[in-house]
């Protein structure tokens, strides 16, 4: 086993980390590392963020928004909770999901946390999750990776993934809404960090031999480097769902009811058409003209709908409240 | 000679998986160990490898679209000696 110490709480960096090992670094033996971010929802390889997130929350409290390799349903994690990892060579005695389970339920058995495997491969103590997990198979390795729940804000988790489902149709995984709890209660005595420095004890404790490999000046530099292209990329994180349509709609006072039927393609508007009972001389298919090719994100599509607005104003109504509906 | 590709086992709870990407295209030369698509089952993603050498000729499952074991995906033209 290899130990790998990880400081930053960049979840940019740590995902890249993670990717590294696995495709360049390629130890033969199995890696582990624990690690924690600032506030960050992680959306499932194959997920689509219009369906899962509240951008205007995402947007309004700074949360990086991040993409995984691994399958499964969205999370949220800040700097009151961590997450797992291991990699290894798919050999005879490789681990499987269930064992990777079996060893953070054990070693979490030894801090007094009674935790237990569900049967959708989460961990819950008293049928609460605190943990997901997910993996990755890449030419000949596999990454399995988990969240735990240790003092994450809860309240922040519940509105960051608070989604107003009026969507039509979009071929994606869903995530599946469950209750969690934290570690904490459980446990009050200890902060994140003694939980982590406890829980790294108790799972390496689970091994017979362990290496610990510091990052070198060049890993770090190629992780940088593959966090920038890769995972901090707007093009991976909300290109991913081929094809969504769906409609928001709201009344904004002064203004009137405002409704926008919307179609992406990879996570790029391919159509916007407005309606409603405002006030203005709007010409919809110039302003669709104008929308169209525009990333499904508030920063690309505030500053054209206010440029739209300065030739075409809207009475009582600014780009700003029009971006809050297309993202409510 | 036409080789048919076929959705392999890749969990042993599900039989039914989530398409996701094709990594090959209509035309182009694959080889044995290329990975021809990706797909997820049961929050784990795996990708598939091609058992052939020659060019890909059709794909007959859409991204985003639900797969069973055993399902046509795809066909290689082989190169016959």
């Amino acid at each position: 086993m290899i130990y790998i110490p990880v400081i930053s709480k960049d979840v940019y960096f740590n995902f890249a980390l993670e990717y590294y090992l696995l495709t360049q670094k390629r130890f033969e033996q199995p890696v582990f590392m624990l690690w924690s971010t600032t506030p960050t929802v992680m959306l499932g390889k194959y997920q689509d963020a219009v369906s899962e997130l509240n951008f205007n929350y995402i947007q309004d409290h700074k949360i990086n928004v991040v993409r995984r390799y691994s399958g499964g349903g969205t999370i949220y994690t800040d700097t009151g909770g961590c997450q797992f990892t291991f990699i290894q060579p798919d050999i005879a005695s490789q681990m499987t999901f269930d064992t990777y389970l079996k060893t953070v339920a054990a070693a979490l058995q030894q801090i007094q946390i009674p935790a237990q495997r569900n049967s959708r491969n989460d961990l819950v103590v008293n049928h609460r999750k605190f943990s997901g997990s997910a993996q990755y198979r890449h030419d000949g390795y596999t990454l399995h990776h988990g969240s735990l729940l240790f003092d994450t804000d809860q309240m922040q988790m519940l509105q960051a993934l608070n989604v107003d489902h009026l969507k039509l149709q979009s071929k994606h995984i869903a995530s599946v809404k469950q209750r969690t709890i934290n570690l904490k209660t459980l446990r009050p005595d200890l902060t994140n960090e003694t939980f982590m420095a406890e829980l790294t004890k108790q799972i390496l404790a689970c091994f017979n031999h362990v290496d610990t490999y510091e990052l070198t000046a060049e890993d770090q530099q190629l992780i940088v480097a593959l966090a920038k292209h890769t995972f901090a990329d707007s093009d991976f994180i909300y290109g991913k769902t081929p094809k969504s349509q769906f409609v928001k709609k709201a009344y904004l006072p002064g203004g009137g009811l405002v409704q926008f039927n919307i179609d992406l393609d990879h996570g790029q508007i391919t159509n916007l058409h407005l309606s409603g009972d405002f006030f203005g001389d709007i010409d919809t298919a110039a302003l669709n003209t104008k929308l169209q090719g525009t990333k499904y994100i508030p920063a690309e599509v505030m500053p054209k709908l206010a440029e739209f607005l300065q030739q075409t104003p809207i009475l009582g109504i600014t780009a700003e409240d029009l971006t809050r509906v297309i993202f409510a | 000679m036409l080789k048919e590709v076929h959705m392999p086992k890749l969990s042993p709870k599900s039989d039914e998986y989530f398409f996701g990407t094709w990594q090959k295209q209509p035309g182009d030369a694959v080889k044995q160990g290329d990975i021809l698509f990706e797909v997820e089952t049961d929050k784990v993603i795996s990708e598939v490898q091609s058992q052939e050498d020659g060019i890909l000729k059709a794909q007959l499952v859409d991204e985003g679209a639900a797969t069973k074991v055993g399902d046509l995906v795809a066909t290689i033209e082989v190169n016959e000696e």
